[in-house]
């Protein structure tokens, strides 16, 4: 669960006296929204994204940009010239190669930034981490990459239950592709959402019910009927 | 009336998936006697199994993956690449069989000596990949039967409907970069249901852009609004694609009576579903249609849902 396992290495990075159109042409080859910006010995000093372009071209220039034509006259010429380290952030918040993707989740949603760039202490570019490789992470997490089937179980808040459930499940010969654990809209009840990696499931839920659990339709779970938090 | 032909065989009991498994002999024994017992056998041409030629298995699956299964089988394993796969030493020569009878209705279908067949199997095929055996399914029925019939043929474009309440994963990877093969599958939701596939967003690949369709369906909906997507969606895809033939994976497990789903069909919800499958084959395709049977669990159910669906295919 560390940033380095998940992180994307091969990173695609510019210059900060490269021209705006460089980094414009970068990220629509490799449909990328973020640049770090690295000097000598991959240094980071900056990075730029799709935004910090957007706002620094007028629109009259995007589209005609966009649409494949070539700016023309004194205005695009002065465009030109205009480089990366005008319009970069300077020293963006940055994650270590030692931080866990919890630390990421948390600090990026906190920072709202799409991406991070992973440095060592040297302040080496390793890598970036952005929301679409949490995303990545977060699909493996759940097990939904593979064939199963969601079961949401209302339980006590009590030792033991979860036990009860894993045993029953592990009876039927069932693997787990993963348990999720949440609150519940109901005080001192917790739901329980075991993604079952089979398509016979029938029976295990009969069993369950048997035992005195509820079964809830995953459908009717969701969270805006969680108690509020105060 | 129409001309239909019915493939059973009680070879198709000799797949055993042992006791704790859905996917039971009983069900094609009351897919039959529903038949049977509405008095339908003697107005439909009978089609007996046969064996499937290998080389027709080969046009979907790796031939590694078949000799596997085969010796998987036996071998007298219980078992093969996944604990829903259960096996005995005949399954390898059912699922032969299988895709043997349905190549074989589809050939009598395509020769014009019937308009349209229902073809009672097991066991079933769509969630069957090129090299992986998945939810109860070895050879992919009717992928091979689509490639059959082009192949055969001479025939351009195939429409597949699936309305098993599972999306049909196999078939949809073996078409989605195809633009010959249409498949449009109707099922619930990915994110309740097996296998996990079949989003809207699935819709076919490269030159197979825009010729898969999937429609997931939330647990609970059932007649009115499985109504509104088919007229609403399927109809003017099926409508725009104008198919030479139709297959339909047909999985009765959308029931609201079936266990395997949250999905609350009525017994006339499916009748009213193939009513239009039939009516577009009519319109479409010459009224050529093979129908072959996916999942549906409910013993209780199964009978009356298939005297049904060979009524609507006979126009009685």
């Amino acid at each position: 669960m560390f940033v380095s396992q998940s992180m994307t290495r091969e990173v695609v990075t510019i210059d900060k006296d490269a021209d705006i159109y460089e980094a414009k042409d970068k990220m629509a080859k490799h449909r990328i929204r973020h640049l770090p910006v690295v000097g000598k010995d991959n240094l980071l000093v900056g990075i730029v994204t799709d935004r910090d372009i957007r706002s620094a071209l007028p629109s009259r220039l995007l589209q005609a940009y966009e649409s494949g034509k070539e700016a023309s006259g004194k205005e695009a010429k002065g465009l030109s010239e205009f480089k990366i380290k005008d319009i970069m952030t300077i020293d963006p918040v940055t994650v270590s190669l030692s931080y866990t993707i919890q630390d990421a989740l948390m600090l990026i949603q906190k920072i709202r930034v799409g991406a991070l760039p992973v440095v060592d202490e040297q302040k080496k570019l390793k890598g970036i981490l952005s929301v679409r490789d949490l995303l990545s992470a977060f699909i493996n997490v759940m097990g939904i990459g593979e064939p199963g089937v969601l079961l949401c179980i209302i339980v006590e808040q009590k030792i033991g239950q979860m036990e009860k459930i894993v045993d029953a499940i592990t009876e039927e010969k069932i693997s787990f592709g993963s348990i999720l654990v949440a609150r519940y809209w109901e005080e001192g009840k917790r739901a329980v959402f075991p993604y079952l990696l089979t398509q016979n499931v029938a029976p295990v839920k009969r069993k369950l019910k048997k035992m005195g659990f509820t079964l809830l339709d995953p459908m009717e779970w969701w969270l805006d009927k969680l108690p509020k938090t105060k | 009336m129409r001309k239909t032909g019915f493939l059973y065989d009680e070879r198709y009991l000799l797949h055993d998936t042992g006791p704790y498994h859905p996917e039971v002999p009983a069900r094609i024994q009351a897919v039959y006697d529903g038949i049977k017992n509405g008095g339908l056998l003697s107005g439909l041409s009978m089609i007996k199994a046969s064996y499937a030629d290998q080389m027709w298995i080969e046009a979907v699956h790796n031939i590694k993956y078949i000799q596997r299964f085969e010796e998987a089988c036996l071998s007298g394993m219980s078992e093969f690449d996944h604990p829903d796969n259960q096996i005995c030493p005949k399954t390898f020569e059912t699922a032969m069989l299988a895709v043997g009878g349905i190549l074989d209705a589809a050939r009598l279908v395509m020769n014009g000596e019937i308009d349209n067949a229902f073809c009672a199997v097991r066991p079933p095929g769509h969630h069957a990949e090129a090299d992986k055996a998945m939810g109860f399914c070895f050879f992919n029925n009717v992928a091979i039967a689509a490639r059959y019939i082009q192949d055969e043929y001479n025939v351009k474009k195939i429409g597949i409907i699936d309305f098993d309440v599972h999306h049909g994963n196999g078939t949809q990877s073996v078409f989605e970069q195809d633009p010959s093969v249409f498949y449009y599958s109707i099922h619930e939701h990915p994110s309740f249901a097996y296998p996990g596939t079949g989003r809207e967003f699935e819709k076919g690949i490269g030159a197979g852009l825009g010729f898969t369709i999937n429609s997931p369906m939330l647990p609970g909906q059932g007649d009115s609004e499985y109504k509104n997507i088919i007229e609403n969606k399927f109809l003017p895809a099926f409508e725009a694609f104008r198919p030479e033939v139709i297959i339909v994976s047909a999985g009765f497990d959308a029931h609201a009576d079936d266990e395997m789903s949250g999905i609350m069909l009525s017994s006339e919800g499916f009748s009213w579903i193939m009513k239009k499958i039939v009516e577009m084959a009519e319109r479409y395709s010459n009224g050529r249609l093979i129908s072959v049977l996916e999942g549906g669990y409910s013993l209780e159910r199964l009978p009356e849902l298939s005297k049904n669906h060979v009524e609507i295919l006979l126009d009685k």
